[in-house]
């Protein structure tokens, strides 16, 4: 038994208890209300999540010997709640393949040790209450590839992910989201040391009356650090894409560089795309950059592909794809770029209002 | 092969075009010129079927069809083929992931066979090489960064690919540097066949001393106002618009 865990859990416990679970009227869950789908008590009673992993060069052990770091409140409890825990280390070069099978509460921690290298991919198929929360520590100089694939689901799909880089660390993610009744994935990333990195990119593509919500939190609080963050949203029918990204520069991290890019595509005049970029700076000598735009498909463009017999169909479906290339573009891994590019061509023509 | 009769037609609710005809047979080449304005392009997207330009009376018939009921695609199917007087820059579709896409569109809706990757692409080569367009271009994606000569190029590029039966040229030459024009007049002669028929839209005799026409005809606010033939070029290029307009109106 570790005491100050215990007491950190309990803590945990307590605050998640006086937030309650998220809803709308918090500025940070505008968008996602949970109140609807589930309350407190599921969550402080939700069942294990299960899952089957394929993981090579990484060392298992019980996270319960670390202090816990969360996201966002549903992140804050899985850290008080979840009975199902796992910690992955990896000393040089891991591979990690992890599928979670049933709705359920998880708790992860993930420690890549100085100069180490990680391979992950996550995929969250949601169905009930799924909250998963996962603590990533990067040492300095390591290097993490982080894909999370969020297919298409029924309930409250929950992921929480602090991530803390240091020194000459570098984190890139690369997540599609399908959507679900409530879809949420909640970055916080510390760069912590000189020179640390974080790259995001992602996708959500939403059919029907399905949600999906990326929320980050990049945190520069070292010189030299560097992120950047491009992430494209189509939503269709009535269905709602979310897009919340603050970045903070601290007072000293001189030399930073963010840059932050989110798109969203809507396809019906009844879905809706909200993108909420947002910007702190505290030190002097920074670069940022950022764009958030929404559109829907450019009247001229399918004029075009049209009268060059592309049928209407298939050119909005092409110039779908066009809008999602940049993103998946960043994707370095062949196979995994293919299989992401896989699951956008299933969800397409659920998109396009075809059954 | 292309009747158009008091054809009236309106953008966003505007009437521009106001009681047009015009008729071109098989095997010919005409020429439409005109003031800025006069509803030249106006034409051309009707012909090829643009959401929004609605025609409110009058008729077009392509090969003895009601072009109206058609779609843009079944149209290009059936062999209309269009260039752009502003060629639309399309980012994140190669050009060439958009030429196999459009070529198997067409020659799916009619029932021929699809080409593969390579068939495409040699196609793709032959033609490109003709009109200088360079692989690098084939590249890159649609449109975007090309220079104004580069898109007009692409466009007649297209022509030559698709081999289409009735091709509306919208103000290619303009932008077009000396050699870039003996280039696309030269591919336009290519094509030009008994079984074809070219509507080229000009403000420039000069295009028309490489591609000859069989008739001219001057559009002035919505409708045919003169004809005649090769000569009528040389006249306007020569006068202007402003006595012929004012003749007519
Ligand atoms: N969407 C629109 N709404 C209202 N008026 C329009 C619209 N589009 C075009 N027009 C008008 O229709 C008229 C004809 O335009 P069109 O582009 O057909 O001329 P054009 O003969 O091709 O001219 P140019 O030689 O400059 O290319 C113009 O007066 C133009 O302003
Ligand atoms: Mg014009």
């Amino acid at each position: 038994m570790n005491v100050a865990l215990d007491a950190r859990r309990l803590k945990a416990a307590e605050e998640f208890r006086a937030a309650g679970v998220p809803h709308r009227r918090m500025e940070a869950w505008k968008y996602s209300d949970l109140r609807p789908l589930i309350d407190a008590e599921q969550v402080a009673s939700a069942p294990a999540a299960q899952w089957s992993i394929e993981a090579e060069g990484v060392e298992l052990f019980d996270p319960a010997a670390g202090e816990g770091a969360f996201a966002g409140i549903m992140g804050e409890a899985s850290l008080a709640f979840a009975t199902a825990t796992l910690g992955l280390r990896v000393k040089a070069a891991g591979r990690v393949r992890i599928a979670f099978a049933t709705p359920g509460q998880a708790r992860l921690r993930i420690v890549l040790d100085d100069g180490a290298r990680l391979d992950y991919v996550e995929s969250a198929p949601g169905g009930g209450l799924q909250n998963i929360g996962t603590e990533i520590v990067l040492g300095r100089g390591a290097r993490m590839t982080h894909a999370r694939l969020a297919q298409r689901a029924g309930g409250a799909r929950i992921g929480d992910v602090s991530v803390t880089v240091a020194e000459g660390g570098c984190y890139r993610l690369h997540c599609a989201d399908f959507g679900s009744d409530l879809s949420r994935l909640e970055l916080d990333i510390k760069l912590r040391g000189i020179g640390a990195q974080a790259h995001l990119s992602g996708t959500s593509v939403l059919a029907q009356g399905l949600h999906a919500d990326v929320t980050t939190h990049v945190d520069h609080a070292a010189g030299d650090t560097c992120s950047t963050q491009l992430f494209k949203l189509v939503a269709a029918d009535k269905a709602r894409a979310v897009y919340q990204g603050r970045i903070t520069v601290r007072q000293g991290a001189d030399g930073s560089d963010s840059r932050q890019t989110a798109k969203g595509l809507l396809l019906a005049e009844r879905a809706e795309i909200d993108l909420k970029p947002e910007l702190e700076i505290f030190a002097d000598e920074v670069k940022c950059a950022h764009g958030a735009a929404v559109g829907d498909l450019d009247a001229d463009s399918l004029f075009y592909l049209r009268s060059r017999g592309i049928a209407d169909d298939e050119a909005r479906a092409l110039l779908i794809r066009a809008f999602l290339a940049e993103p998946l573009d960043e994707v370095e891994d062949e196979a995994m770029r293919a299989a992401l590019w896989a699951a956008i061509e299933d969800a397409l023509p659920g998109a396009m209002g075809q059954p | 092969m292309l009747e158009i009769k008091d054809l009236h037609a309106a953008v966003d609710g505007k009437e521009i075009l106001k009681g047009l005809s015009l008729t071109v047979n098989a095997g010919e080449v005409h020429a439409i010129m005109g003031p800025n304005g006069s509803g030249k392009s106006t034409l051309s997207y009707v012909l090829a079927g643009r959401a929004g330009y609605k025609i409110t009376s009058g008729s077009i018939r392509y090969r003895g069809e009601d072009l109206a009921a058609l779609a843009p695609e079944e149209r290009a199917a059936k062999g209309i083929f269009l260039a752009m007087q502003y060629p639309v820059e399309i980012p994140g579709v190669t050009t060439l992931t958009f030429l196999k896409t459009a070529l198997n569109a067409q020659r799916r809706a009619r029932g021929e066979s699809e080409l593969d990757a390579m068939g495409v692409l040699k196609r793709v080569r032959a033609r490109a090489s003709e009109l200088k367009v360079s692989e690098e271009m084939l590249k890159r994606a649609l449109n975007v960064g090309f220079s104004g000569g580069e898109k007009k190029r692409l466009e007649i590029l297209q022509m030559a690919l698709f081999e289409p039966r009735l091709a509306i040229l919208d103000e290619t030459d303009s932008g077009l540097d000396i050699d870039a024009l003996k280039l696309v007049a030269e591919g336009v002669n290519a094509l030009r066949a008994p079984e074809r028929a070219m509507l080229v839209i000009t403000h420039y005799q000069r295009l028309l001393q490489y591609i000859v026409p069989d008739r001219v005809h001057v559009l002035s606010a919505g409708r045919i106002v003169r004809e005649g033939g090769p000569e009528l070029a040389h006249e306007l290029e020569a006068k202007g618009y402003e006595d012929i307009v004012r003749s007519a109106a």
